[in-house]
């Protein structure tokens, strides 16, 4: 519903609810990512929320430094930088607040596009802003998530909404169209490593293919005010859980 | 699946692009074929008794063990097809781009779909 992975919450309740060995919790859980992102996407696309160039250009930069994250995993402890996203999430969901709402659609002449608010019932159109800005900001956003395996959804929403300008609810569904190719990617490698595990991915993914067909829905109805409060909360939780996971309790 | 079948129809305010079709196809493809495998899978499990299998079955002993109607197959043979929707919609999308002559978008596809194939070699390793 948001654009961003979930994968935060779940690999905890797996690996701590019902003691499945980590990495089969992570996997499972990037399985579940692209059951999400596959099923949100159909009721997205349908509705011209995705802007799909935009997606496929901030998808170079994100696959790009997914793969460079096992060079980052070398130079800083993950530890570090896990107190350093959960600072990051908290500053976000801080600016995200002090916006009071969506951002101001703007004609900039760079991959515009449009899509029909049902909220607001009107067509919304918008420009990008700050492309190459963007897009090294992407390549940072790829990176983490590749090194830590969460988080890439959590830092594009913010990249794309507050820095390049494109609405909510465009935003929510050109991320959520994102993390479907970096999960694949992650759940390629992981079922090649013999870390997939039917007995858990199997029920968890259907189970998420039922809930994913809500989600969207509730995101293309609610206005972008409410939106925006929902991520600022899941921003602050990710936050939380981060810095207890960097702690060692989780 | 009937996502396309939604109430209220918005849909009917929006007209769908070339690639915005071709991206809608190719995952409702996948998740329905994948759907179908997994719940077959799962027939199998209670046909069979003895509960969900354990792990995945390598790709080598894929096609005897789905001949043997094996339960784990079935499922890891719809697991595949969940993973490799992504692939299928990024590569579904170069071919879009192209037929809108859209030299740009064809060559960041073609890298997108590059660097996915790439990281998949590379961690195999």
């Amino acid at each position: 519903m948001l654009g961003v992975g979930g994968g935060i919450i779940m690999v905890p309740v797996l690996s701590l609810a019902f003691g499945v060995p980590i990495k089969v919790a992570v996997a499972t859980s990037i399985v579940c990512v692209i059951a999400t992102s596959s099923m949100a996407q159909t009721a997205f696309a349908g509705r011209g929320m995705t802007n799909m160039r935009l997606g496929m250009l901030l998808e170079v930069a994100t696959t790009i430094g997914a793969v460079a994250g096992g060079v980052t995993a070398v130079l800083v402890d993950a530890r570090v930088l896990q107190y350093a996203f959960a600072a990051v999430l908290v500053y976000v969901a801080w600016q995200m607040n002090r916006r009071r709402g969506d951002v101001e659609p703007e004609l900039t002449g760079v991959l515009e596009a449009s899509y029909y608010d049902p909220a607001s019932g009107k067509e919304v159109r918008y420009g990008v802003k700050r492309t190459g800005l963007g897009f090294v900001l992407s390549l940072g956003a790829g990176n983490i998530s590749g090194l830590l395996g969460v988080g890439g959804g959590a830092f594009k929403v913010p990249i794309m909404n507050l820095l390049m300008g494109i609405p909510l609810k465009a935003t929510i569904a050109t991320s959520n169209l994102m993390i479907g190719v970096t999960a694949a990617t992650g759940a390629a490698i992981f079922y090649g490593r013999g870390y997939m595990d039917v007995h858990y991915v199997v029920p968890a993914a259907l189970g998420i293919l039922v809930g994913a067909r809500i989600g969207p829905r509730l995101a293309v109805r609610l206005s972008a005010r409410a939106l925006s409060i929902v991520f600022q909360t899941v921003l602050l939780v990710f936050a939380v859980l981060m810095t207890l996971q960097a702690a060692g309790v989780l | 699946m009937s996502a396309a079948a939604g109430k209220g129809a918005p849909e009917a305010r929006h007209t769908m692009s070339r690639i915005e079709r071709t991206v809608r196809l190719v995952l409702m493809a996948g998740i329905t074929v994948s759907v179908a495998l997994l719940v077959f899978g799962l027939v199998l499990v209670v046909a069979r008794g003895g509960g969900i299998p354990h792990g995945t079955v390598p790709l080598g002993s894929m096609a005897s063990e789905l001949r043997a109607l094996q339960p784990a197959a079935y499922l890891s043979l719809g697991l595949i097809v969940l993973i490799g929707t992504p692939f299928v919609r990024v590569a579904g999308s170069l071919v879009a781009f192209a037929e809108e002559h859209d030299g740009r978008y064809v060559l960041i596809t073609a890298t997108v779909l590059l660097v996915m194939c790439l990281s998949v070699v590379l961690g195999k390793v």
